[in-house]
């Protein structure tokens, strides 16, 4: 039974607890489920053009790039005349936190910022991170200043220009709140303004691929003006820079933007957009093929089949580092011996979670943040393959020769809640006897992956065992930064290696041009990840979105983020 | 008239005290704690702490009922402890959105219902007797939600004639807003149609069969004007209640349609409610529920009462 039909069941059973259904009304709605589903999946037509990073899928319609390690798509290029003006609605998931740059951490608010505000580095045309508030970039030998030329001519749509003030004032504010992958890189007051367009900002350490740290793929690190105070959010002060202004944001329904006039790449085509909130993709991708929304910002292959054979659109497939990670608290409790890590790891099947989830669209996890997207990914480290003899082995030599028995808490978001119940199920066998427990994704975060309190160490207070969503990077940093590395701002595995945090500053200190350090980094990272095991990492899923055909021009990252300044609807 | 009114508000009020009363016990006086429930089974017993003291669950439960009482006759219902939004606030949109949906549902419904009731009982055992009994049946026994999918599988995927979600988009004319609210209120109308035409049928063959009506056709009333002026006025009071009860449901009840067609009323709110353990929004759901409930029971047995004078001088004489 799909997520679909889960779903459905239970209102079908919630409607039965509440006395409106009889149990033969309940026997009669639950048989048909499987047919509406059907139906809904047959409701496709023509091939869709389908595009891929892989190169594995037919790609005759939209422009898909993969520069490097970073996926982006350009909305097919249709031979439409584009109009100007109209409303473009973007179908997404429901939020899951704040609205606040600085302290956001789900993907919905990533994307509803990023159309108000904007980042030194953005997305370049098909390619790899490029011009945005910054127009140029460079370091001194060793990467541990970098200097920032900034656009001429940007104003705040609260009006006022923008300068390298508000350059020093943002990064102040991300180092106070701690949330941005940035720690232990920069400290406050390490912005220096030569002239009011010249940003300077020395390191604490040396970092080669910096500005991928100031760009869209570390969605906190976007600027905001100088007097904006910690905590403020969009829907409080939406101040930005950016080609949209936010006119309204109802949390339960929608968001919407109206143009820029003022904006400094020149008024968008379009008069506003719409993003409607959705508590799951399913009703999404119905409302695309409807041609009630114009844009699913993400779905999943098991509940979008019918998109991919649907004439009327777009459907990009992007390799990407999206990925899930269970998270074992490795300082405390049943899961502190590496080898009850291991023996869980050991026990999954991972090309099962692959096909059940994603119906083949993802790559292999092996355990480490290190993706096969990223060019310095060792291809010659083992994979990881299920063994349920060693597992149990490791289990009995860590003193449980009966298993164990632990709460594996997950939001309920995409693909999560089946990938919950598939892990309890294939752990089952190794002797874990893990109970699913999914909470709505809002309260999921504050509650059992990253609790407020304690604050010292970040994330101490995480449940022991969890399963929580990632987004795209461009580079691994953020993942080893925040997840990975000592006292990281979402180490909720509570994971502290002397030997990773080295390997780490060795892959962040080689030079930009040195590939061949950041690999032989990156392999050394691999390797101590997958051995430790303080998260398990089963997949890293293709990003899948779709786009009506009658857009052109919108650009999407796979952090949730979509870029709409140069697009318009025919 | 007067007399009766003020007894079935006031009679309104003390069940709706007693609902409060019901459902702030229920919620708040569970074995775990609420802190716990809301931070989560791994909260440390700081946060649990800080927690208690922002939302003042130390003080004694009646303390904290008195406060929650004196709130809500401010019509203050409390913050949520998610949003940390006035509750009224939080629920103000989706209360309007459900009060659109509802009133739509129920004027497509209510008067082809009674229409088809009123109708089968005059073609009583007739061919569309039997089509109008049946088709009730058949379609107040499939939920709303499976009716909702189907009829957006045909009005909106094949036919593409109707959205097929419920999202209104923002400057949407009243009028375009009809356009949005077609499916989902259609697909509670179908459900609704079967209760309420056999309701109908049932109280108008009881009507038809009735001495009055016999002797009205006697002094030469055409079967029209039998109809209307004493067979409807009589047969209708039990659908009225029948009504009544559905108003309550057509808000608070109909979470699956509203995820079906993606609109975001009370029903979605409730969910929110109870999957995030917020419980002043929970509270605060349901005593907006209650209260349509009681307004929609009380209109009813106002307009019964004008109907039917027996009601009204049963009661005060009573």
């Amino acid at each position: 039974m799909d997520h679909v039909e889960n779903r459905a069941v239970d209102g079908l059973i919630a409607s039965q607890l509440n006395g409106r259904l009889t149990r033969r009304q309940l026997a009669t709605g639950v048989l048909a489920l499987p047919a509406i589903t059907a139906l809904i999946a047959a409701c496709g037509s023509d091939k869709a053009k389908t595009t891929s990073t892989t190169g594995a899928t037919t790609a005759p319609g939209a422009d898909t790039t993969l520069t490097g390690a970073t996926p982006t798509t350009v909305a097919s290029e249709t031979t439409l005349a584009a109009a100007s003006g109209g409303n473009l609605i973007v179908a997404m998931d429901l939020p899951g936190g704040p609205f606040d740059p600085v302290g956001m951490y789900d993907l919905v608010a990533y994307g509803l910022v990023a159309q108000c505000f904007e980042f030194l580095c953005s997305l370049g045309d098909n390619s790899d991170i490029g011009p945005g508030l910054a127009t140029e970039w460079s370091s001194n030998a060793d990467a541990t200043e970098w200097t920032f030329k900034l656009r001429e001519g940007v104003k705040w749509q609260k009006g006022g220009d923008f300068t390298a003030d508000d350059v020093a004032a943002t990064m102040d504010r991300l180092v106070e709140g701690g949330n941005s992958g940035l720690g232990g890189i920069i400290s406050k007051g390490s912005v220096t303004a030569p002239d009011p367009l010249t940003a300077v900002i020395k390191l604490d350490k040396a970092v080669g691929l910096f500005p991928y740290l100031v760009s869209v793929f570390n969605a906190q690190t976007v600027i905001t003006p100088k007097d904006w105070a910690l905590g403020n959010t969009l829907d409080k002060n939406p101040d930005g820079t950016g080609p949209w202004i936010l006119e309204s944001l109802d949390p339960t329904t929608s968001a919407k933007f109206k143009k820029n006039p003022d904006y400094w790449g020149g008024p968008p085509p379009l008069d506003s957009v719409e993003f409607q909130f959705f508590p799951d993709t399913d009703t999404q991708v119905t409302a695309l093929q409807g041609g009630n929304v114009d844009v699913v910002m993400q779905f999943q292959a098991s509940t979008g089949t019918s998109l991919f054979s649907d004439s009327s659109v777009d459907v990009s497939v992007l390799r990407a580092a999206t990925h899930r990670q269970l998270w074992m608290r490795c300082d405390t409790g049943q899961f502190a011996d590496k080898k009850v890590r291991q023996a869980l790891a050991l026990s999954l099947d991972r090309d099962v979670l692959i096909s059940t989830l994603f119906d083949g669209k993802a790559d292999l996890g092996n355990d480490h943040v290190i993706a096969p997207i990223y060019p310095y990914f060792d291809k010659t480290q083992p994979q990881r393959t299920r063994d349920i003899a060693k597992a149990k082995s490791l289990l009995t030599d860590a003193g449980f020769p009966n298993g164990l028995e632990a709460t594996l808490y997950a939001g309920d978001l995409q693909e999560i809640k089946q990938l919950a119940q598939l892990v309890a199920v294939q752990a089952a066998d190794a002797g874990f006897k893990l109970t699913a427990s999914v909470v709505d994704n809002g309260s999921f975060y504050g509650k059992y992956w990253c609790p407020a309190e304690p604050k010292d160490p970040p994330c101490s207070g995480a449940a022991e065992i969890g399963i929580v969503d990632y987004g795209h990077r461009a580079t691994p940093d953020v993942f080893l930064n925040a997840a990975i590395k000592t006292h990281g701002v979402w180490n909720s595995s509570q994971y502290s290696s002397a030997e990773l945090d080295t390997a780490f500053e060795a892959f962040q200190a080689a030079p930009e041009a040195d590939d061949a350090g950041r690999a032989a980094a990156a392999k050394n990272i691999q390797k101590i990840m997958n051995e430790d095991v303080p998260v398990c990492i089963p997949y890293f899923y293709n990003y899948l979105s779709a786009t009506s055909k009658k857009v052109s021009g919108a650009q999407t990252s796979a952090l949730g983020q979509i870029f709409l300044a140069k697009a318009s609807k025919a | 008239m007067t007399r009766y009114i003020l007894k079935r508000l006031l009679l309104a009020l003390v069940t709706l005290w007693l609902l409060v009363t019901a459902v702030y016990f229920m919620v708040n006086v569970l074995p775990q704690s609420v802190a716990k429930s809301v931070l989560g089974n791994t909260a440390l017993p700081e946060a649990v702490d800080r927690f208690n003291l922002k939302w003042k669950l130390n003080d004694p439960q009646l303390t904290q009922y008195f406060r929650y009482i004196k709130g809500l006759v401010h019509f203050d219902l409390g913050r949520s402890y998610k949003s940390e939004r006035p509750v009224l606030n939080v629920l103000g949109g989706p209360l309007v959105r459900s009060a659109k949906l509802a009133i739509f549902a129920l004027v497509i419904t209510v008067p082809i219902s009674i229409w088809a009731g009123v109708t089968a009982a005059r073609r009583r055992d007739g061919k569309l007797d039997r089509a109008i009994v049946l088709t009730g049946l058949a379609t107040s026994s499939i939920p709303e939600f499976v009716t909702g999918a189907l009829l957006v599988i045909v009005f909106g995927v094949f036919l593409n004639w109707l959205p097929v979600i419920s999202t209104i988009p923002s400057g949407t004319s009243l009028i375009g807003q009809v356009r949005y609210l077609i499916l989902p209120a259609l697909s509670m109308a179908i459900v609704y149609f079967g209760y309420i035409a056999r309701m109908m049928r049932a109280g108008s063959i009881k009507a038809l069969e009735s001495d009055y009506a016999r002797t009205a056709t006697m002094k030469g009333l055409n079967d029209r004007q039998l109809i209307r002026r004493h067979v409807i006025r009589n047969a209708i009071p039990p659908t009225i209640t029948v009504i009544s009860v559905q108003i309550g449901y057509l808000f608070g009840g109909i979470i699956a349609v509203e995820k079906v067609f993606n609109y975001s009323g009370i029903g979605q709110q409730i969910f929110v409610a109870v999957s995030a353990k917020d419980l002043p929004l929970l509270q605060g759901c349901v005593l907006i529920v209650g209260t349509i409930y009681m307004l929609a029971t009380l209109t009813a047995d106002i307009i019964i009462a004008w109907l039917n004078p027996r009601v009204r001088l049963q009661v005060g004489s009573s």
